[in-house]
């Protein structure tokens, strides 16, 4: 019954969005603001990635909303998962193989020189803050995974994202106070373009943001592989 | 056919919103419904970028100096994709920490079974 | 003059601060929202008479509209952000003894970025904006319902976390198709352009996002989330999300159907929808026996009150819709905190539990009392010249329709007034055998309820205090060119 009738409902939503992607047509050049950010990202922010330059220059504002939302989540699972931190039934983890302990050793390093190459340079090419964090975060899963007992230190982990995130508002607030008066405006030097140095304060923040994603969602991972 | 092939990923983007929904609505152990929130949260994103799409269009990088700005993709679905695929993950990890912490109290994960509270 | 951006970004700020603080001293980090709800409450209250005469436009980054996003600090935003504060500032002076158990440094972080998230929401001029800030608010509403980690709030948190998860992938559909028809996300922008696109392409974003907010903004039927979340969550969340989530929910539908769409032919529909949930809440709480659930049903039958009112569009109706909003906000408040020690000391939340509980805790009683007057609308309280306006404007609106809609509300009134009464007369004239000693709530939790209290009484007294700044708000609603005018130029 209850399957009836979401089939019912999401036919009729279904149709409505249908009709509405008419006048959308797939493919085809469109005039807004898109065009406007091809155009002059790379003289307004300083970065070649045109997608980097609408992300932490001229949308930064929905960037420090996600990265907030992210903080969110992870303490909400460590507040749920800690709530009454009761059976402790030491589950038997079967102890990895030589392969998975040997591997991970030898490629935690390289995955975490991997995710900063991608985070420091978001305005160069695809990447960014939240892919590089992820990398390096996907070292640390590979770390739990393959040694034994090896546990990232959790207030570590806490006070690295914690300054991750408040070094972006204080990045906004100087820009607040310092380049003419805007939060969250571009106040250091742009440089040349295509260098690593340029762009200003995007290359600082996205910085800022993959060590706050890779330390929180390793943060995660040691809540959920703990909370036995 | 050529209709198909024109809007094959609106056709793709919805497909998985359906399915999602579907699975959301319809099933009641709570690991399917959130596989099902993760499958509905990849069709929205799909959905958001196929809006941008141009046709034959190349990324909105400028990675050599006189690169044709006309034939790049709408960067800003893109911006926008990646903070929804954050936020989507965000409310995945908290839905499975709800999870684990649901089975270590009521030993299922079945939803018609976790009734604690009257009406 | 300072920028309003402060008032988003100097929370988070110290939101970023609360875990490195907690790191030092768990003690003192429940301090810190205390200090960031007062600084946003005398920033908002400074901004207000700024915005009265023209809202304050902040563009992040310098960039000029519609390539950047603002914030747009008009009286309505302005209004809601000090309610917020306010709210924010008594719940956490609550909470600092109130809240013992579990990870007490992550809740009080969750708790100031629940409260960004709602400025946030209230603040901004970017639609995409505004489901990001909106999903900060839901998402730690979630985990904050599930804090205690008991059955009933697990339960509760995980059906809220379903139901919320569809309304916000409704609302991100919504978002992307408004995209693709007009190339922007400026708010003002999209109102500029929205006139020239199909009215049955206008309609189906307009729907989808509408049906997304709805979810949080508790209108019937989205709404069977809430009194499970509720009543489940610690007294000072559920304080937190009858006063302040499910307002901002409803604010971000008003705001969106009333300035991006400027839909009049929505408003009859939202009118109806209004009077229903109104009948609904109040009905299914009159048959309750759990107090904190009977609350619940109560925040819904308001809820369907306060879009009665702002549905009927009239500068009047909108201005006594948002007076309601205030009130509900500041009496529920009351009435949860109060309730929250109630519990605690009788040691159940059914309201047999609570018979004979006037002789142990006078103070407390006596400001349940008053915040139940005041939700009813009783002179010399709030609720009352709020009430009053909306019914008067309602009829002033003429026609046998809105004279039955009329109706309709004065019914649930009065059911609202039955049941709060049983709750009265068991706290008060019920007597047990057993000699009851005098055990009152702490200090520490009664300063916070008495400051509320003397608010309500004061606003009762003297509605005209607010009243100027209810009717900017009220035009900046109406007037839809001016608010595109003042972003774009």
């Amino acid at each position: 019954m209850r399957t009836v009738f979401a089939i019912v409902l999401l036919a009729v939503v279904g149709l409505g969005i249908g009709l509405a992607l008419l006048d959308v047509p797939f493919g085809a050049p469109k005039t807004g603001i898109g065009d406007y950010y091809i155009e002059h990202g790379r003289e307004e922010t300083g970065a070649a990635n045109t997608v980097t330059a609408v992300v932490v220059g001229y949308r930064a504002f929905d960037t420090l909303g996600e990265v907030t939302v992210l903080f969110v989540a992870a303490l909400g699972l460590g507040a749920v998962l800690a709530a009454t931190g009761g059976g402790s039934e030491k589950r038997e983890v079967e102890p990895a193989s030589l392969v998975l302990l040997t591997g991970s050793r030898f490629l935690f390093p390289l995955i975490m020189l991997f995710g900063a190459y991608v985070f420091l340079h978001g305005h160069l090419t695809p990447g960014g803050g939240f892919q590089g964090g992820a990398v390096v975060a996907s070292a640390f899963l590979l770390l739990y995974l393959g040694s034994r007992g090896r546990r990232v230190s959790r207030t570590w982990s806490t006070a690295t994202e914690a300054l991750g995130g408040l070094v972006f508002v204080v990045l906004g607030l100087v820009g607040l106070a310092v380049g003419g008066g805007y939060f969250l405006s571009n106040f250091m030097p742009t440089g040349a373009l295509n260098t690593l140095l340029s762009a200003g304060v995007i290359p600082v923040i996205y910085a800022a943001i993959g060590f706050k994603v890779g330390s929180e969602l390793a943060g995660v991972i040691h809540d959920l592989v703990e909370e036995t | 056919m050529s209709f198909l092939h024109d809007y094959a990923y609106y056709i793709g983007a919805f497909g998985l919103i359906f399915i999602g929904l579907l699975v959301v609505l319809a099933k009641h152990n709570l690991i399917k419904v959130i596989i099902g929130l993760s499958i509905l949260d990849t069709g929205i994103n799909l959905f958001l970028i196929s809006v941008g799409y141009l046709r034959n269009g190349t990324a909105p990088i400028f990675s050599r100096p006189g690169l044709d700005a006309s034939g790049m993709v709408d960067p800003v679905p893109q911006a926008l994709v990646l903070t929804a695929i954050v936020i989507g993950v965000a409310v995945l990890a908290l839905a499975l920490g709800i999870a684990v912490r649901l089975y270590r109290e009521f030993g299922t994960l079945d939803l018609r079974k976790i009734k604690e509270l009257r009406w | 003059m300072v920028s309003p951006a402060l008032l988003v970004a100097v929370p988070l700020g110290l939101a970023f601060c609360v875990p490195l603080v907690g790191l030092a001293s768990r003690k003192a980090a429940r301090f810190v929202p205390i200090v960031a709800c007062l600084f946003n409450l005398i920033v908002s209250l400074r901004l207000i008479p700024h915005a009265i005469e023209q809202p304050i436009v902040a563009n992040m980054g310098g960039f000029t509209p519609p390539f950047s996003i603002t914030l747009f600090a008009g009286p309505l935003g302005l209004i809601l952000s000090a309610l917020i504060a306010l709210a924010g500032f008594v719940v956490s002076i609550y909470a600092v003894a109130y809240i013992d158990k579990g990870s007490t440094t992550r809740y009080h972080t969750l708790f100031l970025l629940l409260l960004v998230g709602a400025t946030g929401v209230v603040l901004t001029g970017d639609i995409f904006n505004l489901f990001v800030f909106f999903e900060i608010l839901c998402i730690s509403s979630y985990a904050l319902v599930a804090y205690l980690g008991d059955r009933g709030g697990l339960e509760a948190a995980a059906k809220y976390l379903i139901q919320g998860a569809i309304g916000s992938g409704l609302l991100l559909t919504g978002i992307g198709l408004l995209y693709g028809l007009t190339g922007t996300l400026n708010m003002a922008s999209i109102a500029a352009s929205v006139g020239s696109i199909g009215t049955v392409s206008v309609f189906v974003p307009m729907a989808l996002i509408i049906a997304g907010l709805g979810v949080e903004a508790a209108i019937f039927p989205l709404n069977a989330w809430l009194p499970d979340a509720h009543s489940s969550a610690p007294s000072t969340i559920s304080a937190i999300l009858s006063g302040i989530a499910i307002e901002v929910g409803l604010y971000a539908v008003v705001r969106v159907v009333f300035t991006m769409f400027g839909a009049s032919s929505m408003l009859l529909f939202l009118v109806f929808l209004g009077t229903l949930t109104l009948l609904v809440g109040e009905m299914c709480a009159f048959a309750q026996s759990n107090v904190k659930r009977m609350l619940a049903y109560s925040s819904i039958g308001q809820i369907g009150l306060i879009l009665f009112a702002i549905s009927i569009a009239s500068s009047a109706s909108i201005a006594g819709g948002l007076f309601q909003l205030i009130t509900h906000t500041l009496s529920k408040v009351v009435l949860f905190l109060a309730v929250g020690y109630m519990i605690y000391r009788s040691g159940s939340t059914e309201i047999s539990s609570l018979e004979g509980i006037g002789k142990r805790m006078p103070v407390t009683s006596m400001a349940f009392v008053v915040a139940a007057f005041s939700l009813v609308g009783l002179p010399p309280f709030a609720g009352f010249p709020s009430k009053f306006m909306i019914v008067r404007a309602a009829v002033a609106e003429g026609g046998a329709l809105f004279l039955v809609l009329v109706a309709l509300v004065l019914v649930g009134t009065v059911i609202e007034g039955a049941y709060f009464f049983r709750v009265i007369q068991a706290i008060f004239f019920k007597k047990r055998d057993e000699k009851p000693a005098r055990h009152e709530a702490p200090v520490a939790a009664l300063v916070p309820i008495l400051v509320v209290v003397v608010l309500i009484i004061a606003l009762g007294v003297y509605p005209d205090a607010i009243t100027g700044a209810l009717n900017s708000a009220a035009s900046e609603l109406l007037e839809r060119a001016h608010y595109v005018r003042s972003v774009l130029g």
